[in-house]
């Protein structure tokens, strides 16, 4: 893996629960995401992806290793500086678009620029007007987002993670609840927003024909990364 | 507009009743505290007022020396020399009293005045009453009297020394009126005759029954006294200070000196009750209040678990998270104290308009009521500290919700 890399992890562990019902969730993963490529994580319900997925993104701490973002080891920032990195540098896709069902479309991909406070009101707007406009939503700013489609709910929620144009993106099976063929449009969507924007992405996805369209595939079982194929150079374990 | 405000109004207009609802409390408490203050201070002020304008803010009464005890050793447990005192009935020096206090910034006027207890007697009723020698010129200037006579006139009191001006409790029960005579029984047991020139309403229900004003020298030729004035009464410019000058004026002339507030103590620590008592309850309407508020965020807390996860997602803090809910109270606590202020006013105006007849303590055909801008400030000091603690516990709750916990479990 060459070029450079905008998130790393080390021998990252994380034990769940308490007691008795602990457990082992994440066992030594170790990763690096290049700018500007596309890495899924598979594996079975329970193999730790979304876990590992809340940790790189700072909402959750692993108990013991690395995290390094654009260069910065934030593993042991105080919640208030891993709220900002949060912020600043990544994005969150959920698989069930988590919305703020009250709120516009462009309400809502105006939160984090919100917090960032960095713009001012009419730029917010325009802001999310342009991104709205890239995933083919320009005609639906003002609707409430319980208005809309599944589909377009989760391309509200990919222009939401760029509000901030973060360098990470991480997506938690992102076309999960989707058919294919919003699915397949979803994906599209990201594919340019990584390789045009230079960003990293990683997604946890159980989608054959999506994680074998990324970059890197990262095999997971039982809290570790059991392998990692280059695109192409694996055989399908679906 | 900050992103926490913002997000409160925008998550406060998504749960109208609810909200609604805890607006109502709050403007009730308000208004209700500010009503209820204006009515138990109104009667009290207007008692204070009665009192102060019919026998004066401060009174000087009584010489008295030091008592010295030689070599004797004090008894255990006594306070001091300053509390072993001879007496003497009368003011001494009353000119160069009555000089000298009027070079005091706060003294507006004095007047002395010779006291005793006598009886009066018109037809068949006899009433023991307080016979008050005045002069009238000074004792204009001291007090209200003039603003009470409500029957007669005061020029004809001035005019003839054989006149008085009694209480208009006092001239119902003799059963007379102006122009009317009226007996006085003098210590010596001689009945002597007065006209009665005018009838005052003082307004304090003691006063109106029991004195009876006379010229200073016939008093004290029917009283038989040595001498000119039995006490010196005293207008101040600032009431509230009254204790402090009475206490300068014991020192400086060697006069027992009560302010008002000593001569009316019982009085005003019942009117004092009352308003404490009526603020503890009309508190309680606003910790209601406080309750409901807190129902309604927490119970905005648990359906917002939610939302509140993806603003942790994008990068919210947790102190972000807590100032949503603190806001919405503040929208309450602020809209709500300041329509209870305006209701608040509007119900006080309302009562200063009910009738009521109250003929005991005091004289009033209506609620009194004052007007102050304090109960509105402390109504809405109650009301934003009730809010608040009813808002803090919601929104740290909101701020330590854990955003993995739902995003895991969250299926919509």
């Amino acid at each position: 893996m060459n070029g450079e890399v905008s998130l790393s992890c080390r021998d990252l562990e994380r034990y769940l629960g308490k007691e008795e019902e602990r457990v082992h969730a994440l066992r030594g993963v170790s990763l690096d995401i290049q700018a500007g490529s596309l890495h899924a994580a598979v594996g079975p319900s329970g193999c730790g992806k979304s876990t590992l997925l809340y940790i790189l993104g700072l909402l959750d701490r692993p108990d013991a290793g690395a995290i390094v973002i654009a260069s910065e080891n934030v593993s042991d920032l105080p919640d208030q500086e891993r709220s900002r990195r949060r912020n600043e540098l990544i994005g969150f896709i959920f698989q069930f678009h988590f919305l703020m069902e009250d709120f516009t479309a462009e309400e809502n991909v105006m939160m984090p620029m919100r917090r960032l406070g960095r713009l001012r009101e009419s730029e917010m707007r325009e802001r999310a007007a342009a991104l709205l406009h890239d995933v083919d939503l320009g005609d639906k700013l003002r609707r409430e987002s319980r208005h809309l489609s599944g589909g377009e709910q989760q391309r509200v929620a990919i222009a939401r993670a760029l509000a901030n144009d973060p360098q990470v993106i991480l997506a938690d099976e992102p076309t999960g609840n989707l058919d294919t063929a919003n699915s397949e449009r979803a994906f599209e969507v990201l594919q340019n927003i990584v390789q045009k924007g230079r960003k990293a992405l990683l997604l946890a996805t159980h989608n054959p024909v999506i994680a074998e369209s990324c970059d890197w595939i990262h095999e997971m079982k039982d809290g570790r990364i059991t392998a990692s194929h280059p695109r192409g150079t694996r055989n399908s374990v679906f | 507009m900050t992103a926490p405000l913002y997000i409160a109004l925008r998550f406060a207009t998504h749960r109208k009743r609810a909200l609604l609802l805890s607006l109502v409390g709050v403007v009730f408490g308000v208004a209700i505290f500010i009503c209820t203050q204006a009515q138990t201070q109104g009667f009290a002020q207007y008692f204070i007022n009665s009192t102060i304008g019919s026998s004066g803010a401060m009174v000087l009464r009584t010489k008295f020396q030091p008592r010295y005890e030689g070599l004797a050793v004090a008894a255990k447990n006594t306070t001091g020399a300053t509390n072993r005192r001879n007496y003497f009935e009368g003011v001494s020096n009353v000119s160069e009293i009555m000089r000298v206090s009027r070079q005091f910034s706060n003294v507006v006027a004095c007047a002395p005045v010779l006291r005793g207890n006598v009886s009066a007697r018109a037809g068949f009723e006899n009433a023991s009453v307080e016979i008050y020698g005045i002069d009238p010129a000074a004792q204009l200037k001291a007090t209200d009297l003039a603003t009470q006579i409500i029957a007669g006139k005061f020029d004809d009191f001035s005019n003839n020394t054989s006149a008085a001006i009694i209480g208009y409790k006092l001239a119902d029960f003799l059963n007379v009126g102006a122009g009317d005579a009226i007996q006085i029984l003098s210590p010596g047991g001689e009945y002597w005759r007065f006209t009665v020139a005018a009838i005052a309403r003082s307004g304090v229900g003691t006063v109106d029954l029991n004195r009876v004003y006379a010229h200073a020298r016939v008093a004290q030729r029917l009283l038989k006294k040595p001498y000119q004035a039995s006490m010196i009464i005293y207008k101040l410019r600032d009431p509230s200070r009254a204790p402090e000058l009475a206490s300068h004026f014991e020192e400086l002339f060697q006069h027992r000196t009560e302010s008002w507030q000593e001569r009316e103590e019982g009085n005003l620590q019942i009117f004092f009750t009352l308003r404490v008592s009526a603020a503890i309850t009309v508190s309680l309407i606003i910790l209601l209040a406080g309750f409901g508020i807190f129902n309604v965020l927490t119970m905005s807390v648990l359906s917002k678990v939610r939302e509140i996860a993806i603003l942790r997602s994008m990068g919210y803090r947790r102190i972000d998270i807590s100032s949503i809910f603190l806001w919405q109270g503040a929208l309450i606590a602020s809209v709500g104290s300041l329509l209870g202020c305006v209701l608040g006013a509007v119900l006080t105006w309302g009562i200063s308009k009910v009738p009521i007849h109250i003929r005991g303590l005091l004289y009033t055909n209506h609620f009194l009521v004052v007007w102050d801008w304090r109960h509105y400030f402390w109504a809405t000091l109650l009301a934003v500290v009730a809010v608040f603690i009813a808002s803090y516990v919601p929104s740290q709750r909101a701020a330590h919700l854990q955003p993995v916990d739902t995003l895991r479990g969250s299926s919509l």
